[in-house]
């Protein structure tokens, strides 16, 4: 998306300096592009490769099937019911799995963007010195290990934990509240809080880049501060909101670890089942299939969520 | 000065490949410019169970090397071994007599030559010779400790009606929802098809759509009914110490360590039964390390001192006779078992299924763990 703004330049592409300049820009990319290709493409294409092989007891069969995306979406006559939803498939565990795993992010990434706006807005109006002591102290959560973060959420939320002692010892409760750990809720809370840092920095930054004249301006021309903000304010910082959302919503549908660790059976996601498909079942054909079903539908749906929007229309407006 | 002195020689050259690697040396730099001594050995890599990897269950292994070996610590026999066939290079694993023949049929697992064993010949005799120690005519497993599965509970907490008839059937009733954990496998369906009335001998290898059949009904009241599922016995242990489950699927060492705190805590009679198991140490063929260092490391798991911590400090039973010589009276009596053998009798031993019969397990309990809501 970045390259779509750089003006084309037609007809200079044989002038040996900027040929060299070119060059000079893959040199500097290259380790990047390098560790990227090591590390993320090959994977990729490996995970793509064998989601075409299957899994026979033991062995490993390499000859080439469609079988496990046969598996995925093969049709059966008696529909799981889930919540009322039926899916009528005869391996309804990923799709139903999927599903969930989308609504718990989407509610994730609500959260966070709840708790981080006021908090990126206040920092880009209201702190006038020590901006940059800000940020750290914001960065501060990620100086200890995610996993550490998750166990503390579940001494927060435990049965003898934070909330259920302080509530009984105020006498507000008699017994422990059992409904905070091991289910879907105790995933999104932790989700939302491990990722919250993450959100706060670009909408900050777009922020602080809206030109504090047009705020005069609308006050001015007699805007209300509330009309002010959803006028101007909202719609400017909108892009960084955006990139904010994709930056939780994508990784936590695929977490693993925290419904492993706060969420129960009840809040087992979708990378919980790629999980146990490699790792228990060894099944790693069909884990490989459904991690891939699962990235198409993400990009499928983030693209359709950006073409909704108009992100073009608004990257060029900021322009 | 003399730091910066030292540093001026340096960039002149003029500093000794032996001078700069004291030097490095001294600020631990060393070990990681030096190239790898070519001989050192790979050092032992054990797949074992939460718990055992403290240094008092291999003490004469620790002696011997001056240190411990790697560990991978696993929660279910299935995980190790879908772990080992994607490659993670293991020396030597801790199955258990149902689930070894895994290890083996997948080609893993080596032979035993209990020759180099020096403790072998103090092993129980029914264990030298019991299915699972001896697969297909070959020694593929040293057993070391044995114990109970059961149905552990606090009788201060459970009421009169569980005590009046003791039942596993409290894991798949909707009045003991959120008050008890199962453990995370698939012996959650299995009990509960024994709940309904079907033997062991047959719950263990049930298949196909009557595999499916009993998840849906008791797989998923199971899942439901429990508090969570349990993979680590430290977790289900500071549930029960807190109150905050009154029943759990349990091992013996969960008896021992709440009694040692104090809790109220008894295995129950139930009318079903409970289990036996007896683990073990296996060679695996994936390992790097030298043959002798896991041969050391099982003997010394095999020592009658490894058997006095085990029954002394987790309540289990150790397969070395002299163990029981050495031990604690009082722990021996505590633990209630003595002779594995006459415990084997009193319980239902743990049976291999087929491959096919446990992939088949594996994936429906994975499966109704999923579609909980």
């Amino acid at each position: 998306m970045a390259f779509a703004s750089v003006p084309a330049r037609a007809g200079s592409q044989r002038d040996p300096a900027i040929l060299r300049r070119r060059m000079a820009g893959f040199g500097l990319l290259s380790p990047a592009l390098l560790l990227m290709v090591l590390m993320l493409a090959l994977p990729v294409m490996a995970l793509i490769l064998m989601s075409f092989w299957t899994q026979d007891g033991f062995e490993l069969d390499r000859t080439f099937t469609l079988e496990n995306y046969r598996q995925l979406v093969a049709t059966t006559d008696e529909p799981t019911i889930w919540f009322g939803i039926p899916f009528p498939f005869a391996y309804p565990v990923p799709a139903i799995l999927m599903l969930k795993s989308l609504a718990m992010s989407l509610v994730a990434t609500v959260a966070v963007i709840a708790v981080a706006y006021p908090m990126a807005y206040f920092m880009a109006f209201r702190i006038t010195r020590h901006k940059a002591l800000w940020i750290i102290l914001i960065t501060i959560p990620f100086w200890t290990s995610y996993l550490l973060r998750v166990f503390s959420w579940k001494i927060v939320l435990g049965f003898n934990g934070a909330i259920n002692s302080g509530l009984k010892s105020l006498g507000l409760i008699e017994e422990p509240l059992e409904f905070l750990l091991y289910n879907p809720t105790a995933v999104v809370i932790t989700l939302a809080h491990a990722w919250v840092a993450f959100a706060i920095l670009p909408i900050y930054v777009s922020l602080e880049k809206i030109d504090r004249t047009l705020l005069e301006a609308a006050s001015d021309l007699g805007d209300s501060r509330l009309k002010r903000f959803f006028r101007i304010t909202l719609p400017l910082s909108a892009p960084g909101t955006i990139a904010a959302s994709l930056l939780v919503f994508i990784p936590t549908v695929g977490d693993y670890v925290t419904p492993a660790l706060v969420g129960g059976p009840g809040g087992t996601m979708i990378g919980s089942l790629v999980q146990d498909l490699f790792l228990k079942q060894n099944n790693a054909p069909l884990g490989a299939a459904v991690s891939i079903v699962m990235m198409l539908i993400i990009a499928t749906l983030v693209s359709l969520f950006l073409w909704a929007i108009g992100y073009r229309k608004l990257r060029s407006r900021r322009a | 000065m003399k730091r910066i002195k030292f540093i001026d020689r340096m960039s002149q050259g003029k500093v000794s490949r032996r001078d700069m690697m004291k030097a490095a040396g001294a600020f631990g730099v060393g070990t990681m410019v030096l190239p790898r001594v070519a001989n050192a050995a790979e050092v032992l890599t054990c797949l074992e169970w939460g718990g055992y990897d403290a240094p008092e269950y291999f003490q004469a292994y620790v002696d011997k090397y001056g240190a411990q070996p790697n560990f991978s610590i696993f929660a279910g026999e299935e995980d190790a071994l879908a772990k080992v066939l994607a490659g993670f290079a293991a020396d030597v694993m801790h199955p258990c007599n149902y689930s070894v023949a895994r290890f083996v049929n997948a080609g893993v697992a080596s032979e035993i030559d209990t020759a180099r064993l020096s403790h072998w010949n103090d092993i129980f005799p029914a264990l030298q010779s019991a299915e699972g120690v001896i697969w297909e005519g070959k020694t593929v497993m040293a057993p070391a400790d044995f114990g109970n599965s059961g149905l552990a509970y606090r009788p201060d907490l459970i009421g009169e009606e569980f005590l009046a008839n003791p039942s596993w059937g409290i894991f798949y009733d909707e009045k003991y929802t959120g008050r008890v954990a199962m453990t995370d496998n698939e012996m959650a369906i299995i009990i509960g098809a024994m709940v309904g009335g079907m033997p062991y001998e047959e719950a263990y290898k049930l298949e196909g759509d009557a595999l499916v059949a009993a998840a849906k009904e008791w797989g998923t009241k199971a899942v439901n009914v429990s508090r969570f599922l349990w993979t680590d016995s430290s977790e289900v242990q500071q549930a029960m110490a807190s109150g905050e489950i009154i029943a759990c699927y349990a091992w013996n060492d969960l008896i021992a360590n709440l009694r040692a705190e104090g809790i109220p805590v008894e295995f129950a009679k139930t009318k079903e039964g409970s289990f036996t198991w007896f683990c073990g140490l296996t060679l695996l063929n994936t390992g790097k390390a030298d043959e002798q260092a896991a041969y050391d490391f099982i003997d010394a798991w095999l020592s009658p001192e490894t058997g006095k911590t085990l029954i002394e400090g987790s309540g289990y039973g150790h397969a070395n006779v002299k163990s029981f010589e050495i031990a604690d009276p009082e722990a021996i009596a505590n633990m209630g078992i003595t002779d594995p053998v006459a415990m084997m009798k009193d319980t239902l031993v743990f049976r291999t299924p087929t491959d096919a019969v446990q992939e088949g397990f594996n994936k429906v309990w994975s499966d109704t763990k999923a579609l909980k809501g």
